[in-house]
């Protein structure tokens, strides 16, 4: 069977226009996909039955089972942490939250260790951004500023910049210009028109001389910034200033190195300068599938995007307190649900040895990392992929997720609602 | 009036203690007060042994002495406005927010956001500060806005950030950024600093060890004897990627 319009669920780009041919429950062929929508749809292993560890190694148990436990391990806990939620759908994360809210827990996604400081910038100052759309249609500059889409979002720069034919810009590859900032020459670098390459952590100091100059103040800025010179800043400020429509996409080599948060309200802060003299927009380059869906979901029914305290039984937020992370390397959690997410892979080593310390339970389709570090693995479906669901884009645009094939596994959804009804149970409600 | 407060050995230590109760002005009623501990509330003498010297008939006669165990009790001196505080050993985070008079002491180290959006008072930490100092919370304008806070030992990163009043007194060295987004007040650094005042708008800094790195848009204008501190030093007019009204004052390096 050919399925058309298929959304990929696995990075923050939620490409809708795949093709796939479906044999039984298993997907054979994948058209128009990258590299990484080829291997989420064909190389889907999943964990058969829920699974407890035992002093010697594995037991399977049943699903009611294992929703018992999981209640009863977050029901006893002073101070759960529930973390995760950005590769399944928005339905699932809302009942995530009201747990949270119902137990008195910390819920956090895993904006906490890639765009968090983007969303605390946006917090400071703002976010001057646009749908994907509009920078298809309009933009003539383009600046990359440490992420390397060929890699990490292989078909961003084919649908929405580079090579893609916009409205007024239709001889996209002549009428766009391409700027990449990076530490390093990336595959990304060697296609620009200009690469900027700095000393590591030098981005606060670029963007402050890009600012400086785009005000008129370039007489005091240095001959050299971070390893770029004088002249390249001038030059790329004033192809900034004449371009008809800008666009600057940042990903974790600006959230993430020196400077973190400030580094990103430095780049908000230069697209408000250059906004004096054209249109300028910015935008982050989002990571999981529905990570942008786990901060619009938390916002509104919190009232914040990520790093959310209920334990005291209102919402509280203070990252570098209330994120999993700090949390964790603190040793203040005593019990964690872990969904749709792999924080043994990717959390430093004294926060994953603490979630192997206490009882940690993982709702996810596959085996990560992170099964190794828990007492309970619950296998689920795997959204856009055999459960349907809301996710957004990296522009915060809505995209329903298609079920593409049936595979016998319960939603995370209704195995998160169970718990939460067992929980109400047991706690009145 | 005294008030001791030694904490009890918990089941689990490594929960934090939400205890913005402890505050002179609440003892005035008796010592039957609220905290948090995880999620779960507690009385307060369920985590202290509590002993209570002598009595007072106005909150700027007490003092509240916390002794033991105290580095994961937060927001201890949350909205003090008069009486004291003296911590013995280190403190969890959030001590002094929003506080607006009296005086804390710590005679340990403090963890972050000590003095948080502090309005008045004085804080003393004898050891070491956390990052983000006598900062605000996450997105608010200003930070600090009167008072003084002095930290004898080395401060984490972000310290001082959206400095609005009053003045900030580190005797070590800081971490990054120090002064970032200052908009007023007076920050004094004795020791080391990377990156300071990025962004700043407006007040003064005066830094008196080494710079280990500079925004590149501070605009020096001038070398000038300080003598409250007896150096020569070089002034800087920034940062002029923003309005550029904020003086940043750093020791003349040739200078012993």
């Amino acid at each position: 069977m050919i399925l058309n319009d298929v959304v990929c669920p696995f990075c923050g780009c939620l490409c809708d226009d795949l093709e796939l041919e479906v044999e039984g429950d298993r997907v054979v062929r994948v058209q128009n996909g990258c590299s990484l929508a080829e291997a989420t749809f064909m190389n889907d292993t999943r964990l058969p039955a829920p699974i407890r560890r035992t002093t010697t190694g594995w037991e399977k148990i049943s699903y009611d089972e294992a929703i018992k436990e999981t209640a009863d391990i977050l029901k006893d806990a002073d101070r759960p942490l529930l973390y995760g939620w950005s590769s399944t759908h928005g339905e699932a994360q809302s009942v995530g939250v009201h747990i949270a809210e119902r137990i008195g827990a910390v819920i956090d996604n895993t904006s906490t260790v890639c765009h968090g400081p983007s969303i605390l910038a946006i917090q400071e100052v703002g976010h001057p951004g646009c749908t994907l759309g509009q920078v298809k249609n309009r933009a003539d500059v383009i600046i990359y500023w440490g992420c390397n889409p060929i890699e990490a979002h292989p078909r961003h720069m084919s649908r929405y910049t580079t090579f893609a034919t916009g409205f007024f810009v239709p001889d996209a590859q002549r009428e766009r210009t391409v700027i990449v900032v990076d530490t390093r020459r990336n595959d990304t670098a060697n296609i620009a028109d200009e690469f900027l390459q700095m000393e590591p952590g030098g981005d606060y100091a670029v963007l402050s001389a890009l600012r400086a100059i785009v005000r008129g103040k370039e007489s005091i800025i240095p001959k050299k910034v971070a390893g770029i010179s004088k002249e390249q800043l001038i030059r790329v400020a004033n192809i900034c200033k004449n371009a008809k429509f800008g666009a600057i996409f940042f990903g974790l080599g600006l959230t993430m190195s020196r400077g973190k948060y400030k580094n990103v309200r430095n780049a908000i802060e230069l697209t408000d300068e250059l906004s004096r003299h054209t249109k300028f927009v910015i935008s982050p380059m989002r990571g999981h599938g529905n990570v942008y869906g786990s901060n619009e979901v938390f916002t509104w029914m919190t009232g914040y995007p990520f790093a959310v305290d209920f334990a005291r039984g209102i919402a509280f937020y203070n990252p570098g307190e209330t994120t999993a992370v700090d949390i964790l390397r603190r040793g203040e959690c005593d019990a964690a649900l872990i969904v749709a997410s792999d924080p043994g892979a990717n959390f430093p080593r004294v926060a994953a040895a603490h979630l192997a310390k206490i009882p940690t339970v993982l709702i996810d389709p596959h085996v990560n990392a992170t099964t190794a570090l828990s007492r309970i693995h619950i296998p689920c479906t795997a959204a856009g992929i055999d459960a349907a669901g809301t996710a957004y884009r990296m522009d915060g645009v809505p995209i329903r997720m298609k079920k593409v094939i049936e595979r016998g596994y319960p939603d995370d959804a209704e195995i998160l609602k169970k718990i939460y009804d067992r929980l109400n149970g047991e706690m009145g409600s | 009036m005294r008030v001791i407060l030694e904490s009890k050995v918990r089941k689990k230590p490594t929960l934090p203690i939400e205890a913005e109760a402890i505050i002179p002005r609440n003892f005035l009623k008796g010592t039957d007060l609220l905290v948090y501990e995880g999620n779960k509330e507690r009385k307060l003498s369920e985590l202290f042994w509590i002993f209570v010297e002598g009595t007072a008939v106005s909150p700027e006669n007490i003092e509240v002495v916390l002794k033991g165990d105290t580095s994961r009790i937060k927001r201890v001196g949350e909205y003090m406005d008069t009486g004291s505080i003296l911590i013995s050993r280190d403190i969890g985070m959030h001590c002094g927010n929003f506080m607006s008079g009296g005086t804390i002491e710590i005679l340990g180290n403090a963890d972050a956001w000590l003095g948080r959006e502090m309005r008045g008072g004085t804080i003393l930490c004898r050891g070491n500060a956390g990052h983000y100092c006598a900062t605000g919370y996450r997105g608010e304008k200003k930070g600090m806005q009167g008072g003084k806070v002095e930290v004898f030992g080395n401060t984490g990163d972000f310290c001082a950030e959206y400095l609005a009043g009053g003045e900030v007194h580190v005797h070590g060295s800081t971490g990054d950024f120090p002064g970032v987004e200052m908009r007023g007040g007076q920050l004094i650094i004795e020791g080391d600093v990377t990156r300071p005042c990025a962004n700043m708008k407006d007040g003064t800094c005066v830094i008196l060890g080494r710079v280990h790195e500079m925004i590149p848009t501070f605009e020096k204008i001038d070398r000038r004897v300080l003598p409250e501190w007896k150096i020569t030093a070089d002034v800087y007019k920034g940062d002029v990627a923003n309005r550029g009204k904020g003086m940043l004052m750093i020791k003349n390096p040739g200078e012993v």
